[in-house]
């Protein structure tokens, strides 16, 4: 293979464009300000981000399986203020850390039959559960924070292995995880089938139900996680210590290149979120900014990239199309491919119009109309 | 002369056009002429391009070469839609684009420029009387998704009807959808139209339907017009011809091949049987009821729907719940639309292939990142599957290879017992089918019983031992050299007249039911 593949370059290039914006605008903020890029500082960036970071990769998941959660931040709050008030009343931290868990579990569990089993539009439920939770996290409290906690598991929240806050151990168990999950387990693909066309997923006898109940319900523990590691963090148990942290783990996913359709997703696109943010924020503090302003940016810069995305996806197919075309030893594949492309092209105008300036009549199915659906009849 | 005077008459006339898509001719120097309340049926193969000139004469895409008038007057290429409609085209699809949560009269008002002025109870008397005089009963305000299909498909008539006065009537498949009752209506609607000097061209893959109502029938194939007479001149044997392709019958299995009897399928009227080794074809109409029966068989169907054909599976019952039990019973189904229902576009190929099979045949807890590679080079070598390498999307493909990976899904992985195909090889080019076909008869070989539900006589003939026809509960069974194109067309034909209570049929050359009964029975 002597002749470099500019093609595949240019996906590779275009998948991680994420990566190389967030060293581009680290180096801008290491330039104005040298301090920023030392070696402490980034530490302190990877710990900040830490808990969005656990909570990131199940939603990412969500993402990728065409569904959402806009619960987690709520259910987070809920489960730090019952964690809290457990340990407080029990004075046992492990009572403390499993009421908080299993409450998130359940949280999660209950959007996963409702959206799963009942047929209920995903961001709807979840939606509506963001508030059910979060009122009774306030309502639990009175809106008073809980404090008083186990002195153990305040000092929890503080500790070092090997240098290294516990909390980027636990981020980094969780990447680790998320990687096995969607890589190397059957589950990870078909949590993606399930997300690219559900009903063709169902067709190869995927537990398409099933499933999606199941990433719900991680997601909804992993939501409780990070209530317990928050509170660990503050030292007391706020009430309102989740809010927001729904949106902000959907930045992360969708400046990961997730797109929101579901169907596909990388673990190192969400990493690249996660640090994106992490580098913003932490950037746009260090430089003096408002800290009114931090939103601001986050929320820019995450229609920014969702509209660079297209043009990203863009990018990509017509880099297949150089791939495929430049593939060598295949010289014959062209004309075989025309030739079929005569069939294909008739049963809508509109595919065959879309494909009129590629003769290799490689249009994605996904841009078809449904013009006619024999599907239909088969299983009305 | 003759020519100009034929020019003036014609109500809608293409002229030698032609409509290239890229590289390839969809539409070959198709000229045609139809006369103020002339019916045409346009008839032809999936690809032969029927759709592509519905889609022009609406003004859905442009041609490349060519002119299209109507009443003689030119109609500029590149019109949209809505001066189609304005020149008096109107066209009922099988799916009307109905908004189904506005009612009626809100449908019927979108995209309608009434006069600023018009106050709303005028409107709906417009309404109502555009309705009425298509002879439709519906309350207006009811939304348009409580309606049957057949009565959005009026409802999307009379919008057109309500701007213009229709001239020329397109129907894209109208009665895949309909019932008898309401293909009878439709029909009643059609010769109404007629008989005021409206044009219509009526496509569909219903033989019954065009012989029942056309005048005059319009052949295509692969683009070119190939025959065009009035529809008393042709006899069924013409029209089966000009239908059949001509693709070649492959080798049949040797009896000793077959084996063990392991699927029968009871209905009210039939049964059908099928053994190891045998490829079975399921002929009947488009969308008819032998794709509901591959679906049940894969579990798909509602509980009470399948209480209309009983499964035995291995001399057990069998009532797949959903495809989870179908597959765990070792009956796999190939779906009808490979797009839609089959594949996951942005997946790579090789995922596309193996994606039912990590937890089977590899493990739920580790899938190793070189899993079923040499499945996938396996998969491509026996059905010749040509493009780029496994780790392109598969919307990268072209639809035949397209295709060739879902039929490698469910063939090469993992044996079935029994294969469920719907229309295996629609929408690809000659060379692909006969590496299917190939692909196929391999299988068979190897001990699968593989049943092919079709409503193409091709696909039945090229590929299958034997075939049943099938239409409502009735079943005709087709083996040996009785196994052909016409004797298809004709046994569905001869079920429609005993559906229909043996009306007499429209073409001179009918056969008896009877007849064909005999001819079929073993």
């Amino acid at each position: 293979m002597k002749n470099l593949n500019l093609g595949r370059l240019k996906i590779l290039l275009a998948q991680n464009g994420i990566f190389l914006a967030m060293i581009i605008v680290a180096l801008i903020f290491g330039a104005i300000n040298p301090r920023f890029l030392s070696a402490g500082n980034l530490l302190t960036i990877l710990q900040q981000i830490a808990e969005l970071g656990v909570l990131s990769f199940p939603v990412a998941f969500v993402v990728m399986m065409g569904c959402a959660d806009m619960s987690v931040g709520s259910v987070a709050s809920l489960a730090a203020v019952l964690g809290g008030t457990v340990m407080v009343r029990t004075n046992s931290i492990a009572f403390g850390i499993i009421a908080a868990l299993l409450f998130g579990f359940v949280a999660g569990l209950i959007n996963g039959v409702l959206v799963a089993y009942m047929r209920l539009n995903t961001f709807v439920v979840t939606l509506g559960f963001l508030s059910v939770w979060g009122g009774l996290a306030m309502f639990m409290t009175n809106g008073a924070t809980v404090t008083k906690l186990p002195m153990p598991f305040l000092m929890f929240g503080s500790t070092k292995v090997i240098g290294i806050p516990v909390q980027i151990i636990i981020l980094a168990v969780v990447i680790a995880a998320a990687w096995y999950l969607l890589n190397r387990m059957a589950k990870g693909k078909e949590i993606l089938a399930i997300g690219g066309n559900q009903r063709a997923a169902y067709l190869m006898g995927l537990n398409v139900k099933r499933t999606q109940m199941l990433v719900l319900a991680f997601s909804g523990l992993f939501a409780g996680l990070t209530g317990v590691l928050l509170t660990a963090k503050l030292g007391a148990a706020s009430p309102s210590v989740g809010s927001g942290l729904e949106l902000q783990a959907l930045t992360v996913v969708l400046l990961g290149g997730i797109a929101f359709e579901g169907g596909s997703g990388r673990i190192s696109g969400v990493l690249a979120g996660l640090l994106f943010v992490g580098v913003l924020q932490n950037g746009l503090v260090i430089l003096g900014v408002s800290a009114y302003l931090k939103t601001v940016f986050t929320g820019a810069v995450l229609v920014i990239a969702v509209m660079l995305d297209k043009s990203i996806q863009n990018i990509i197919k017509s880099a297949w199309k150089d791939v495929i075309a430049h593939k060598p030893g295949d010289a014959a594949q062209p004309a075989q491919e025309t030739k079929e492309a005569v069939t294909d092209s008739e049963g809508s105008a509109a595919t065959a119009e879309s494909s009129a300036d590629s003769p290799a009549a490689v249009g994605t199915s996904a841009d078809l109309p449904g013009s006619s659906l024999p599907a239909a009849a088969v299983n009305k | 002369m003759e020519e100009r005077t034929r020019k003036m008459t014609g109500r809608f006339q293409m002229d030698s056009v032609v409509v290239d898509f890229g590289v390839n001719r969809a539409i070959d120097h198709v000229t045609m002429d139809i006369q103020p309340g002339e019916i045409v049926g346009l008839l032809g193969h999936n690809g032969a391009g029927k759709s592509t000139i519905l889609n022009l004469a609406s003004g859905a895409i442009r041609w490349t070469a060519g002119s299209v008038r109507i009443d003689g007057q030119e109609i500029a290429n590149g019109s949209t839609p809505r001066d189609f409609s304005q020149a008096g085209v109107a066209v009922i699809h099988q799916e009307p684009s109905l908004i189904h949560s506005l009612s009626v009269f809100d449908n019927m008002c979108l995209g309608h420029r009434f006069s600023a002025s018009m106050t709303n109870g005028r409107k709906r008397e417009l309404v109502s009387s555009a309705l009425a005089d298509l002879g439709i009963d519906v309350g207006i305000d009811s939304p348009a998704g409580t309606l049957t299909i057949g009565q959005r498909q009026m409802v999307d008539l009379a919008r057109s009807t309500m701007s213009s006065s229709v001239r020329v009537l397109l129907l894209d498949e109208p009665t895949a959808a309909l019932g008898a009752a309401e293909t009878e209506e439709l029909h009643a609607l059609i010769r109404k139209f007629a008989s005021e000097g409206t044009s219509v061209i009526y496509v569909s893959h219903r033989l019954p339907d065009i012989l029942d109502i056309c005048g005059r029938i319009i052949v295509l194939n692969t683009g070119r017009m190939i025959m065009d007479s009035p529809a008393s001149s042709l006899s069924l044997q013409d029209l089966s011809n000009a239908l059949a392709p001509g693709l070649k019958k492959t080798a049949k299995v040797a009896p000793e091949h077959i084996g063990a009897p392991v699927l029968d399928i009871r209905m009210a009227h039939g049964e059908v049987h099928a053994a190891k080794g045998e490829v079975i074809g399921l002929f009947g109409m488009a969308s008819g009821e032998q794709f509901s029966l591959a679906a049940d068989l894969f579990g798909l169907g509602s509980p009470q729907e399948r209480d209309e054909a009983s499964f035995t599976l291995a001399d057990k019952e069998y009532a797949p719940a959903n495809p989870v039990a179908a597959i765990r019973n070792g009956v796999f189904y190939v779906p009808p639309d490979r797009d839609v229902e089959g594949l996951i576009a942005d997946f790579p190929a090789k995922t596309n292939i193996l994606m039912p099979w990590y937890r089977k045949l590899g493990s739920s807890w580790h899938v190793s990142g070189n899993f079923g590679e040499d499945m996938y080079r396996q998969c491509r070598e026996d059905l010749q599957i040509i493009g780029p390498d496994g780790e392109t999307p598969i919307g990268q493909f072209s639809g035949g290879n397209r295709q060739k990976h879902l039929l490698a899904r469910w063939m090469m992985p993992a044996k079935a017992d029994v294969l469920v195909m719907a229309q295996p090889t629609q929408g690809v080019d000659i060379g692909a089918k006969d590496d299917i076909v190939r692909a196929v008869r391999r299988k068979a070989g190897e001990g699968a019983c593989i049943l092919v539900a079709s409503s193409e006589t091709d696909e039945i003939v090229s590929m299958c031992d034997r075939a049943y026809v099938i239409l409502g509960d009735r079943v005709l069974e087709y083996t040996g050299d009785d196994l052909n194109d016409e004797n298809l067309l004709q046994g569905l034909l001869s079920l429609a007249h005993i559906r229909s209570g043996g009306k007499p049929a429209s073409t001179p050359d009918s056969v008896s039911a009877g007849a064909v009964v005999n001819a079929a029975s073993r």
